[in-house]
């Protein structure tokens, strides 16, 4: 989940005549989790859902809205251009490469060092989550004053040259894609085509690479007054979504907003707002809380929507910055929110419901209630495991594995298809405990099946001097007998994880239901344990359960 | 004190009762018992204020090499006067005789007054006063002879300091005496009346261990029995699954981050088949499209994940179900590709409970929740807004936790999404909550490590108490 630092004077001036205190006791009722909390400044973790909590200005409409002091949409005011200065042309040849551009002036602003780093957080989490990962959308902001409209949005080979930002000489396409870092991260996005998306000046200077990187010529500095934004990418929806975000943070930040036409469009028809019709009957529903219709548009204004009542119904607009918003259940939980999570006081749904285990763990729990009376004490392990205690030590077939894709642990590869190896494993990390040690584990195991079949099994292991086929014998029968009253039958097999002559099939009603035996000496080697083990494992699916 | 006796213990007392002091030789040979025993029983005696022990030490004397030659051949003055008993006889003639004994003998001769010297032109002649009677040191040569005698048998202490100065003439050596004796409350014990087969019951013994269930094992079965007993029953489902149930029913949409690799264990060269209806596929489908608006594709759906979570399993009895009324939870291991850390691990166990019903809300969710935590022992609760992608709305539980002396953010709740509900003709609300039982397992058993959990420390298993 994204992070924004809050310094709390900026906070309190940006959301009004309220005390600090308060404001931080807010703070969670927005859905904001407090990381850090210092005299300075506040951490909070916001959903990736709301990247208007990207900036703390963000964040201040959002509070104004809770705390009472400002209710209702923070419009954002777009002013028109009668002539087409500030537009920007799409060739025909970027559209099959990256093909949606839209873009925003905003004038008369001052930046900082906080604000630019703010902005430049808020770009990042938008190109991670709406953008995802810049392949549906990506923006550029640049200092308005270096660039002469309008601009061209083209495709450039990869011998076109220009100075990135942040250095200071010329370089090709091909060599910012395998030497600057957001090249060697993004190029995927970009397939294998021989040009590249670019956006360039009416005095051919290049402004932009989406999705990788700008030109160092439009550096935003904190002398920078006006600013230009774009957005490109290859989803209109998100690219949209993106736009509006970028531009009620700028309007937030004090910039006067300006219309950016395209071939089809203008960020002023993009940037739009949304009615929706909320029915009350669904509030009082969900929420459990009779409200008036006129008490449910308050509480959307306070989450910064706009409400009124027509024909019983409340329609409800919405900024377009709120794409979080699908539909009205979204519009209920605002309501929720602008009554006040910690206002709701609980109540108990009306049940006559007997509860009750599943037959399984019904079952597991009575197997485990034996083992222990047998002396077995109870451990547990991953299911996912690797290949070196799955089937390497224990000498197993290895051919039909069932393997995870590009795990992060080498440890934890393989689904395993017994339970033994892995007791074997727990047995070998004690061997300066007392013996003698003797464990049980229920659990599942997987093997190719439809397509994989998940199967319950139970095993245990006994490690002493005196360990031996007759004892694991006595435990199986006794196990069965105590529960289900079963007579099995062990039936010489062989198993290369036991010793060859001490190992059996275990057989109840002819079919075989599990294996016994000694562990193979190099087995018991492998794992470095230095007394003999025994163990059975039993499959309880299709038998006991 | 202990009030049992070992038999040792029991003879020594009986010695004593009847001789009142005894040193530790003689308790050994009468009791005929060895060394070690007897000694072992005396400081158990010791020990438990039954006995006094006296240690003394007495002194003994036997001959030197000097003092043997001496008792043989007589002392240095002694042998002098034998020399000149039958006549004056010169000084250097004595001399040639007793040589080095001869500045001893004629020191000792003329202090005794047994002799006299004259001088003439020829030298110093030695001749006899008196024939002199055995001596004090004579008798004490004697009296020790081939023995070890105790010091304290020679009364002339005088000539006894003499002969000590003497050259390796007596060897005196010191012995250690342990002298027992019964305290007034042993005195009266009556050995043969007290304690017949009794043991020293206080006695520390061998560690035995008793076979137990996993202590996170006790944490599960603890939370099934909370939603057993509030009226829950337990649903149960694959740990693999198609990515249709474990994502897309659940309105994630294909792109999700959540379903890259780099998040999710995706199983090699496995597709699913036949793992939902035609109908349920086609509705998913539309839901997205509408909602998301991007082209859903069947066959991101049909690759092999380990479930990120129980809801796969919550969505899918839903689906097949369609319950009117239903209070149902599911319990087991969930996974994700993560690092695994002091705080994560690629496989853990999830809990995750649903309400359907025809007038369930938000605060009937919140009301669950607090008496299952309740039930936990977990009073102090508070609900915060938090973000789900299949809940609408979607509540966190604070917990305050008094050991830390600050709120933990513990189960996840939320009204399922229409977006997720519609496709699969549920109409009722769902309420539905969960998460993660290491979590309160690590909160119950103080751990800062939750790999403990599945390290299989025996010594840990071993230790940890149940209740806690």
């Amino acid at each position: 989940m994204p992070v924004v630092t809050l310094y709390l004077s900026r906070l309190q001036k940006l959301v009004g005549k309220v005390s600090k205190d308060k404001i931080i006791s807010a703070l969670p009722f927005l859905g904001l989790d407090i990381e850090e909390e210092t005299d300075q400044y506040i951490r909070v973790e916001y959903s990736p859902n709301r990247p208007d909590y990207a900036t703390d200005v963000g964040i201040a409409t959002g509070l104004q809205g809770l705390l009472g002091i400002k209710k209702g949409i923070a419009k954002i005011i777009i002013k028109r251009q009668k002539d087409k200065t500030y537009s920007i042309k799409t060739s025909p040849a970027v559209k099959k490469i990256r093909p949606f551009v839209l873009g925003l002036v905003a004038k008369d602003g001052k930046l900082d060092d906080e604000i630019i780093r703010q902005l430049i957080a808020l770009q990042e989490d938008l190109h991670f989550g709406v953008g995802r990962k810049r392949k549906k959308a990506s923006i550029g902001i640049h200092d308005l004053d270096k660039i002469t409209l309008p601009l061209l949005y083209t495709a450039k080979s990869k011998d076109h040259k220009f100075v990135p930002l942040a250095t200071n000489h010329s370089m090709s396409v091909t060599q910012i894609l395998d030497t600057l870092e957001t090249g060697k991260e993004y190029s995927a996005i970009l397939g294998n085509g021989a040009n590249v998306p670019m956006i360039l000046d009416s005095k051919e200077n290049t402004v932009s690479f989406p999705p990788i990187i700008n030109s160092a010529l439009t550096t935003v500095s904190t002398s920078t007054k006006n600013l230009l934004v774009e957005v490109t990418g290859n989803d209109p929806g998100a690219v949209a979504d993106t736009l509006a975000v970028v531009a009620s943070a700028l309007q937030g930040l004090g910039f006067t907003l300006h219309d950016f036409k395209t071939d089809s469009k203008s960020s002023a028809d993009s940037i739009k707002m949304r009615t929706i019709i909320l029915d009350p009957n669904l509030v009082s529903q969900t929420l459990g809380l009779e409200l008036s219709p006129v008490q449910i548009c308050n509480m959307l204004k306070k989450c910064r929507l706009d409400a009124m009542v027509k024909n019983k119904k409340i329609s409800c607009t919405v900024p377009s910055y709120r794409f979080d918003i699908f539909g009205p259940m979204d519009l209920v939980e605002e309501v929720a929110l602008g009554y006040g999570i910690q206002n709701l006081s609980t109540t108990l749904p009306s049940s006559t419901s007997v509860g009750q285990k599943s037959k399984t763990t019904l079952k597991l729990d009575q197997l485990s209630q034996i083992m222990l009376g047998l002396g077995f004490t109870e451990a547990l392990n991953s299911s996912l495991t690797s290949k070196q205690t799955l089937y390497d030590n224990t000498k197993r077939d290895s051919s039909k594995l069932i393997e995870v894709a590009e795990s992060k642990s080498q440890e934890h590869t393989v689904l395993r298809d017994s339970i033994i190896p892995g007791l074997l494993e727990n047995l070998s990390k004690n061997i300066h405990e007392q013996y003698p040690q003797k464990l049980f584990e229920s659990g599942i195991v997987f093997s190719t099946g439809s397509p994989i079949k998940e199967s319950i099994c139970l095993a245990c292991v006994s490690a002493h001097k005196d360990s031996g086929y007759t004892e694991i014998k006595s435990i199986l029968q006794s196990l069965l007998k105590t529960d289900s009253n079963i007579e099995c039958q062990t039936k010489t097999s062989q198993n290369t994880m036991f010793a060859k002559g001490k190992t059996a099939d275990v057989i109840v009603n002819n079919k075989k239901i599990g294996i016994i035996g000694e562990i193979d000496s190099g087995v018991i080697e492998n794992f470095k344990i230095r007394v003999p083990v025994s163990g059975f494992e039993l499959i309880l699916t299709d038998f006991l359960l | 004190m202990s009030q049992v006796l070992h038999p040792i213990e029991k003879t020594i007392i009986k010695l004593l009762q009847s001789e009142k002091n005894l040193t530790e030789l003689q308790i050994m040979e009468k009791a005929k018992l060895s060394m070690d025993q007897t000694r072992r029983g005396i400081e158990w005696l010791r020990l438990k204020n039954l006995a006094i022990v006296e240690e003394s030490e007495k002194f003994f004397l036997t001959l030197g090499k000097n003092g043997i030659a001496a008792n043989t051949d007589g002392l240095p003055e002694r042998k002098l006067v034998n020399l000149v008993s039958n006549a004056s006889v010169p000084f250097d003639d004595l001399r040639k005789k007793l040589l080095d004994d001869m500045n001893v003998a004629i020191a000792n001769a003329k202090k005794n007054d047994w002799i006299t010297i004259t001088k003439n032109e020829s030298g110093s002649i030695v001749s006899l006063k008196s024939k002199p009677d055995q001596t004090s040191e004579e008798k004490i040569l004697a009296a020790i002879g081939h023995n070890k005698i105790p010091q304290d048998d020679i009364k002339d202490t005088l000539a006894l300091e003499s002969l000590k100065k003497r050259p390796d003439y007596i060897i005196l050596e010191s012995v250690k005496t342990r002298t027992l004796s019964l305290s007034e409350q042993a005195k009266s014990i009556d050995v043969d009346a007290a304690d017949s087969g009794a043991i020293d019951v206080e006695a520390d013994v061998p560690r035995v261990y008793a076979a137990r269930t996993h202590p996170l094992k006790d944490t599960i079965n603890e939370i099934r029995e909370i939603f057993v007993s509030l009226g829950f029953s337990e649903i149960s489902g694959s740990l693999t699954q198609p990515g249709f149930w474990n994502f897309d029913a659940l309105f994630t949409p294909q792109d999700h981050p959540a379903r890259e690799m780099q998040d999710t264990f995706y199983i090699k060269d496995k597709l699913a088949s036949n793992f939902a209806t035609a109908s349920q596929i086609n509705q998913v489908s539309a839901s997205h499209k509408k909602g998301w608006k991007y082209p859903w594709n069947v066959d991101v759906a049909k690759k092999m994940v380990l479930r990120t979570h129980t809801t796969c399993v919550t969505i899918n009895y839903l689906a097949e179900n369609k319950p009117s009324e239903a209070r149902v939870f599911s319990l087991g291991r969930v996974f994700r590709n993560e690092k695994v850390s002091y705080k994560h691990l690629v496989e853990f166990n999830q809990v995750e409970g649903i309400v359907v019903g025809k007038n369930v809300s938000l605060r009937d969710l919140m009301g669950i929740q607090t008496q299952f935590y309740k039930k936990l022992g977990l009073n102090k609760i508070k609900f915060w807004p938090t973000f789900f992608p299949y809940t609408e709305p979607s509540l966190q539980t604070m917990v305050y936790n008094e050991k830390l002396d600050k709120w933990i953010e513990l189960f996840g709740m939320g009204i399922f999404r229409p977006e997720v509900t519609r496709p699969f003709g549920i109409t009722r609300p769902v309420l539905a909550w969960g998460g993660g039982i290491e979590r309160i397992a690590m909160l119950k058993y103080g751990l800062d490590d939750v790999r403990e959990f599945y390290n299989n420390n025996l010594s840990w298993l071993r230790s940890t108490p149940k209740c806690q």
